[in-house]
């Protein structure tokens, strides 16, 4: 599903984020992304969805040479992979509701589709009650559910989140890991920056390890160590 | 793709009421750019009309000395009957002079007893082929060469100064107005980047999750043509007040000549017509370029 082939990218007058990274993700895995701040965790997944090009090397995404892709087909390309973050990137104008459909809207989904998807992603993320509240009147993991919901609800094949627990105790980010287990099991590949050792301790998925801009450790059921 | 036009439609109202005093000062400042420059082509149209106006009345007048000899005024008479290029020639008697300058002086009896009718100079009237006035005033300087020629005065002269006077004034208005849209436009594409700007988040969040640039960016560039259509709107309003004050001003002060000026229902329309487009264009384009210099920051 996804493929690095010897990337590397240097952010101008910074430390080089990426080296000569390889690595290989099948369909459907569930993939952690380690590493201390600053060691290339967010550029790899910014460099998955286009918002960052690399100097050198190539990335195929669900078999596609993303480098070689014209400018007009990145929508299509987000289309297909949700994004999640630790600030959740919530609109504050916009309800529960209108957050997630936004993301339909957006691409040109007619409203019929919306009306329909949006009331089952919120039900999927246990929001349905909260379908007309504001941000501002959720909690933290809420609004993680909600940002979940508006990265779930075109149904992508890949899923990237970075640090989606960072904001959250220990008990909300539970659920919240439980939530992308679910998404994970419905076939969504799901790639997850995080410096949550207790998570990835307890999952027992596979590990890959950053540590300034290389990959030191690509290990399966791996622990944070 | 599919653009859902009540999106557009949302989008685009919520943009133009989100910062309306920006909003305000870029419709008024297109305003006052379109106003110049309807102005300008009022002039212009209204200066077309007068060379049309005075195209058929070209005939200049050669003014004979009082004292002039005979052979003189006989070589003047046979080298106009002789001329190709003067269609129509006629000599105007000292008695028919005299009469016209009774008839003129009638109110002031004592510039008449000052006048002798053997004093009064006599004149032709020529009518020339070539309508063009610069023709007729290369044709009229080579009259002036003829002995007992004492002047030779073109009905179309002062039309010209008129006329040099008002191309003049429409085009300092068309440079005014050319700055002026520069300046509407930088401050359409400083709207747009503001509106932007406070949208950026959302903007971040359509790129994600795959709005294509078109997408984003139709509703920005519609607001500035809407803003640059209500500006142009508003100067529609202020050429056709302007034109109704000059024709107001040219009936009451009966200035036939000037009756050009006076623009008709169709010239208006015109008017009206591409200042509105101008307003668009001009809305469209410069929001179009600021939202794709954000787009490709």
């Amino acid at each position: 599903m996804i493929k690095l082939e010897d990337v590397t990218k240097e952010y101008p007058g910074q430390t080089i984020a990426l080296r000569n990274a390889d690595a290989d993700i099948g369909k459907g895995e569930f993939v952690f992304l380690i590493g201390p701040s600053g060691s290339g965790k967010s550029t790899f997944l910014r460099l998955l969805n286009k918002q960052e090009a690399p100097d050198s090397g190539r990335i195929f995404v669900a078999g596609k040479d993303i480098g070689k892709m014209s400018k007009r087909d990145v929508p299509k390309l987000r289309r297909n992979i949700g994004a999640v973050f630790q600030d959740y990137k919530l609109l504050q104008n916009k309800t529960v509701n209108e957050n997630v459909s936004f993301a339909l809207e957006v691409i040109g989904r007619p409203r019929h589709v919306i009306s329909t998807q949006v009331p089952a992603i919120l039900e999927l993320v246990g929001l349905a009650d909260m379908a007309h509240k504001y941000p501002h009147q959720l909690s933290g993991g809420e609004q993680q559910r909600v940002s979940i919901a508006r990265a779930f609800v075109n149904r992508p094949l890949i899923l990237l989140a970075d640090e989606p627990t960072g904001n959250l105790d220990p008990q909300t980010a539970i659920g919240i890991m439980r939530l992308l287990d679910r998404i994970n099991k419905t076939g969504t590949t799901v790639l997850m920056a995080t410096h949550d050792r207790g998570i990835v301790d307890q999952m027992r998925r596979r590990v890959i390890e950053l540590a300034d801009g290389h990959i030191v450790r690509d290990q399966s059921r791996g622990v944070y160590v | 793709m599919a653009f859902r036009a009540d999106y557009i439609a949302k989008e685009t109202g919520q943009n133009l009421v989100r910062n309306p005093s920006l909003g305000i000062a870029t419709v008024l400042t297109v305003a006052v750019s379109l106003t110049l420059l309807g102005a300008a082509m009022l002039v212009r149209v209204g200066v077309a009309g007068l060379n049309d106006r005075f195209r058929d009345d070209v005939e200049f007048i050669i003014w004979v000395d009082p004292d002039v000899a005979p052979e003189h005024l006989a070589l003047i008479e046979d080298t106009l009957s002789a001329s190709a290029s003067i269609s129509d020639s006629r000599y105007v008697t000292r008695e028919e002079v005299f009469a016209e300058f009774q008839q003129y002086y009638k109110e002031t009896p004592t510039v008449l007893e000052l006048v002798k009718p053997d004093e009064v100079p006599t004149y032709f009237e020529v009518v020339p082929i070539e309508p063009d006035l610069a023709v007729v005033q290369a044709l009229g300087a080579e009259y002036r060469q003829l002995p007992g020629v004492f002047k030779v005065q073109y009905a179309a002269e002062y039309i010209k100064k008129l006329n040099d006077f008002t191309r003049l004034a429409s085009r300092v208005m068309m440079i005014a107005a050319v700055f002026s849209a520069g300046a509407s436009t930088m401050l359409m594409y400083n709207t747009i980047r503001t509106a932007m700007f406070a949208r950026r988040r959302e903007i971040e969040v359509m790129r994600l999750v795959g709005a294509t640039s078109w997408f984003i960016r139709l509703p920005f560039m519609l607001e500035g043509m809407i803003q640059g259509a209500i500006g142009a709107g508003f100067s529609v309003v202020a050429v056709l007040l302007l034109n109704r004050g000059i024709s107001k001003q040219l009936n009451q002060n009966d200035l036939k000549l000037l009756a050009s000026f006076d623009l008709s229902q169709s010239d208006l329309l015109a008017i009206s017509g591409w200042l509105v487009l101008s307003g668009a264009v001009i809305g469209f384009l410069s929001s179009g370029i600021a939202v794709t210099r954000y787009l490709d920051a």
